[in-house]
């Protein structure tokens, strides 16, 4: 899924570089305030960071019989939205390159703009619709995950097909080509991804729901709270944690 | 600890300043990256590979080891250019340049790969950190960076041993059981991270910690020397390959 060292031509490595930039630093903004305001966030945020390079680590069965890893993205941008997960994602990216010669640093900028920023928008995106829809909350970390990975790898794809068109067909041969190729693992790892990461969501629900609730994953309903979309938090009904152990928990994003 | 970061530590040159082998390293990559190809891709490879088993003294078996992690990277990408879609040769044919195509991204990736890996392999990531907010990166984004860094090692250590126990236990046995043990293992890490990030919150509080987290850096001068010596060696390798693309075609 990382685009390897030296791969893109300079002008499209720099073209994706400057297309990121402007992500890297609204997030790099968010993190500046967040920081500012409460001072110990530093702690948390390198916590999260180093959960999600760990997480992209874990090595996942592929239905084509290989293994394959997640990318986190969704997961990541759930549990820490998208800006944030944008800067985290980067300096993950930036430690693949340096620590496991994974992806590369003139590739940074296009890696960045696939995983770090449509992978977790994308992801996000579809997850706060489907919770806005009233979709049960773990069919909506599904497919959260299942988009993140997915269009990260639609995003790469194009990429490649735009650095690379087809000598016959031109680009649109070779986004076919170069997503043809992605399909046949990167479908089935995606519904893996997103089964995962279904997976963890319940065991967190269970095992850490104070710091969910510190991220702004779950809310008290209890307190009337109000979800992040400003509608009025509603009880157990809504979140899949009230319903397994009887506490009044909503879902606040 | 992963193997390139050890191997950094314990670097011939981990004295040296950090500016110094960027711009060595990074601009053999960017060599790699922007000369043509054929011939500056192989002369940049054999440059990089002189500088990091002489001078660099990186060993040869863990260079091959974390540079073949790329390589494989490369052929694989390099496959697709193989083939044309479409066109009088039916819906998928070899195309006509594809093999000299692929030769020059090969080439090309495993140039710059390895310009990479002379940074990396000569560098720690917790001497480069610290000297990022000089460089005008925000303090907070490089104290985030040092803290993913340090719990990061902690968490893969943590990670590997749960993984060592869940085998052990036949938690890898079945497909069923890997979902299992993965989805826990995943947890595991989440909330080990963060019972970490809260005990580190709590030392920190005890001793003044007002946000900023202030490391010591191993001080190093910049060698004027050392500088003068890789601008040859990249202005070398730039003329030698221009007048070489030159004799050749």
């Amino acid at each position: 899924m990382h685009i390897a060292e030296g791969y893109l031509p300079p002008v499209h490595a720099a073209a994706w570089s400057v297309a990121a930039a402007p992500f890297v630093i609204h997030g790099v903004r968010a993190l500046n305030r967040e920081v500012k305001a409460h001072p110990e966030s530093t702690l948390l945020l390198g916590a999260s960071g180093a959960f999600t390079f760990v997480l992209s680590a874990l090595k996942i069965p592929s239905v084509t019989g290989s293994c394959s890893h997640p990318t986190g993205t969704g997961l990541g941008a759930i549990l820490f939205r998208p800006p944030i997960m944008t800067v985290l994602g980067t300096i993950t990216l930036l430690f693949q390159a340096l620590l496991l010669a994974h992806g590369g640093l003139t590739t940074l900028g296009a890696n960045a703009f696939s995983m770090a920023i449509v992978g977790p928008w994308a992801g996000y995106g579809v997850y706060r619709l489907l919770r806005r829809s009233g979709v049960p909350l773990m069919v909506s970390v599904f497919f959260g995950a299942f988009v993140a990975d997915l269009s990260t790898y639609c995003v790469t794809s194009v990429q490649l097909a735009l650095a690379f068109p087809d000598p016959s067909s031109g680009f649109l041969g070779a986004l076919a080509k170069f997503g043809g190729i992605f399909a046949v693992t990167q479908i089935p790892l995606a519904v893996s991804e997103g089964l995962l990461t279904v997976l963890v969501m319940r065991l967190l629900i269970q095992s850490s729901k104070g710091e969910l609730t510190r991220l702004g994953v779950l809310l008290s309903g209890g307190r009337g709270a109000k979800d992040a979309t400003g509608t009025e938090g509603t009880t157990a009904a809504t979140g899949a944690a009230g319903e397994q152990d009887g506490t009044k928990e909503a879902v606040a994003r | 600890m992963l193997p390139i970061d050890a191997a950094a530590h314990s670097s011939r040159w981990r004295r040296r300043h950090p500016c110094e082998k960027a711009v060595l390293g990074l601009g053999l990559t960017l060599c790699a990256v922007s000369l043509p190809a054929w011939p500056g891709a192989p002369l940049v490879a054999a440059a990089t590979l002189a500088v990091l088993l002489g001078p660099a003294g990186v060993a040869p078996r863990g260079l091959w080891r974390a540079f073949r992690i790329p390589l494989g990277f490369c052929v694989t990408g390099a496959v697709p250019l193989l083939f044309q879609v479409g066109g009088a040769g039916g819906f998928v044919s070899l195309a006509p340049d594809g093999p000299v195509h692929a030769g020059q991204l090969l080439l090309r990736t495993s140039a710059a790969s390895l310009g990479v890996l002379l940074f990396a392999f000569t560098t720690p990531v917790s001497d480069v950190l610290p000297r990022l907010v000089r460089a005008g990166v925000p303090a907070p984004v490089v104290d985030v960076a040092l803290v993913m860094y340090r719990i990061g090692f902690l968490l893969l250590d943590t990670v590997a041993r749960v993984r060592q126990a869940q085998a052990a236990r036949l938690g890898l046995a079945g497909r069923a059981a890997t979902w299992r043990s993965l989805a826990g293992l995943a947890a595991t890490s989440f909330v080990r991270a963060f019972d970490r990030a809260a005990r580190l919150q709590s030392g920190l509080a005890g001793r003044g910690y007002d946000g900023t987290l202030r490391v010591l850096v191993p001080r190093a001068e910049i060698s004027r020397p050392f500088l003068a010596a890789t601008g040859a060696l990249l202005a070398g390798l730039v003329a030698l390959t221009l007048v070489l693309e030159r004799f050749l075609s």
